[in-house]
């Protein structure tokens, strides 16, 4: 499925209320889906460490092949192992990382990348499409109108997210799922890894809608007050 | 801003894709209507959300994945070298045209559908139309039964017994009220001939004056009917007898046969 990825530079004009704030608008389109809007946007107001993503995307306005392979090297491991942790089968996952890869090169020429939360970003898209093909094989016959659009709509790194490396980062958020209650962990992946609604989840864990919604709600909470902690 | 209590703390179950459809539309309607802080939240809680990618265990793709794509990047690099190699690529990007046609689709369907509805409505006001004249004539129907009533069942009704000119057959009743008018009534009555009906005339007192018309009936396969006169012609005083002849359908100005039934008003 081919995309289109496009920034929107005007965005800033409707926020005018905020002159600390940066604005990027990716809008990706694909033949078969509405308009779908991904507003990468971040509420700076100093020095931040860059990362090795905001030298790389530019380069990939020149076609620079050898960019987009480092930009591949470093986070095809994390992109891969989300989406083989949601579909569970190697060949379909590399489908969906293919997919996502190259919609990344191919409209690379209107994306920003020194201001973006690349990762986030990528995660998101990675793990939407994934959802996507999971309700293709089991659910094809229901839920596909109610879910929210397959990419997100907008990101906001919090003021105290700093630049850490895949690998740091990764062993911080591991850390800290670590400390949630075996209920809050084993329901916050059903939803973030089975795409399954709070009432889904209370159905498959034999468990009260409003305590399946407490755990994840406090789980999340908790989660980031950790990484606010952290940081 | 109001309310926003209920919405803030449903933001990270959104944010996750887990809030059922009733509860993710309320939100999406109150971010709709631009809450600040609220779209704030929902945002900063996608990145909280995009950070569980991590717990996932990292993985490692094939090399052919690798090579795939590598491959596929390499040939869209040279074919974009060498522009002149391309199709010619319209000035209008895709997405405009697209649309444009979903545009001219949507306008083609509004048209259509305004037509629809349109129909739909004229239906309707004709089928509402239909029901208040049906009520009408109930009501009409009832305000008649209703007055037929009063006048038999009121005791300042006059009796008028309607005699045949066959002393052996049936007689006919009538009752006038001065007020609601006369009703006559029949039971057993022989068929006017085909092509006739009975026609109910009031006979003056005064001398010379001709019969004054009235309304005409046919008996039903039992023999009988109903005469409501609400409007005599002429008032009980001033009359002398009610008479029934059989005339040609739609009546007649002046008797045509001699009377059938006849009784005098007391």
């Amino acid at each position: 499925m081919r995309c289109e990825l496009r920034l929107d530079t005007q965005v800033r004009a409707n926020h005018p209320g905020h002159p600390n704030c940066r604005f990027r608008r990716i809008v990706l389109e694909e033949r078969k889906k509405p308009t779908l809007v991904l507003l990468a946007a971040f509420t700076s107001t100093g020095p931040r460490e860059v990362s090795p993503d905001a030298t790389l995307l530019p380069r990939l306005l020149q076609k620079d092949v050898s960019a987009f392979e480092q930009l591949y090297d470093r986070h095809s491991r994390l992109v891969y192992g989300l989406v083989l942790r949601i579909l569970r089968q190697a060949s379909i996952s590399e489908e969906v990382v293919q997919d996502v890869f190259l919609q990344l090169w191919r409209n690379a020429d209107q994306y920003d990348a020194s201001r973006g939360p690349f990762v986030p970003w990528l995660c998101t898209m990675a793990r939407n499409r994934a959802l996507d093909r999971l309700r293709l094989k089991s659910e094809r016959q229901r839920r596909r109108e109610d879910q929210p659009d397959e990419l997100p709509s907008a990101i906001v790194a919090p003021e105290y997210e700093k630049v850490l490396d895949d690998k740091r980062r990764a062993e911080r958020v591991r850390a800290l799922m670590a400390s949630l209650s075996p209920q809050q962990k084993k329901a916050i992946e059903l939803a973030y890894f089975e795409g399954l609604s709070h009432s889904e989840i209370a159905a498959a864990l034999e468990e009260p809608l409003g305590t399946v919604k407490s755990w994840i709600r406090n789980g999340l909470l908790r989660l980031k007050e950790g990484l606010q902690a952290t940081s | 801003m109001k309310n926003c209590d209920q919405f803030r703390e449903r933001t990270e179950a959104y944010a996750l894709g887990a809030l059922d459809p009733e509860e993710r539309v309320a939100l999406e309607v109150h971010l709709a209507s631009g809450c600040p802080d609220c779209t704030k939240a929902v945002e900063e809680a996608r990145w909280l959300v995009s950070q569980l990618a991590y717990t996932a265990p990292e993985a490692a793709p094939s090399d052919m994945l690798k090579g795939r794509l590598l491959q596929t990047v390499r040939a869209e690099a040279q074919s974009q070298a060498k522009p002149h190699a391309m199709p010619s690529k319209s000035a209008i990007p895709f997405w405009l045209l697209a649309g444009v046609a979903a545009l001219v689709v949507f306008s083609i369907y509004s048209a259509w559908n305004t037509r629809r509805l349109h129909d739909e409505i004229r239906e309707a006001n004709n089928r509402a139309a239909e029901l208040v004249q049906q009520r009408q004539k109930i009501e009409q129907e009832l305000l008649l039964a209703k007055r037929e009533a009063t006048i038999l069942m009121d005791p300042s009704s006059v009796n008028i017994a309607l005699k045949g000119s066959d002393a052996q057959g049936p007689q006919l009743k009538a009752k006038w009220h001065s007020e609601w008018g006369v009703v006559v009534m029949g039971e057993n009555i022989p068929m006017p001939s085909p092509h006739h009906v009975l026609q109910l005339w009031f006979i003056p007192k005064a001398p010379g004056k001709m019969p004054m018309p009235s309304m005409m009936v046919r008996p039903d396969a039992n023999g009988r009917f109903v005469l409501l006169v609400s409007s005599p012609p002429e008032s009980m005083d001033a009359t002398k007898a009610l008479a029934i002849s059989e005339e040609p359908e739609g009546g007649s100005p002046w008797p045509t046969n001699p009377p059938r039934y006849s009784g005098g008003v007391s």
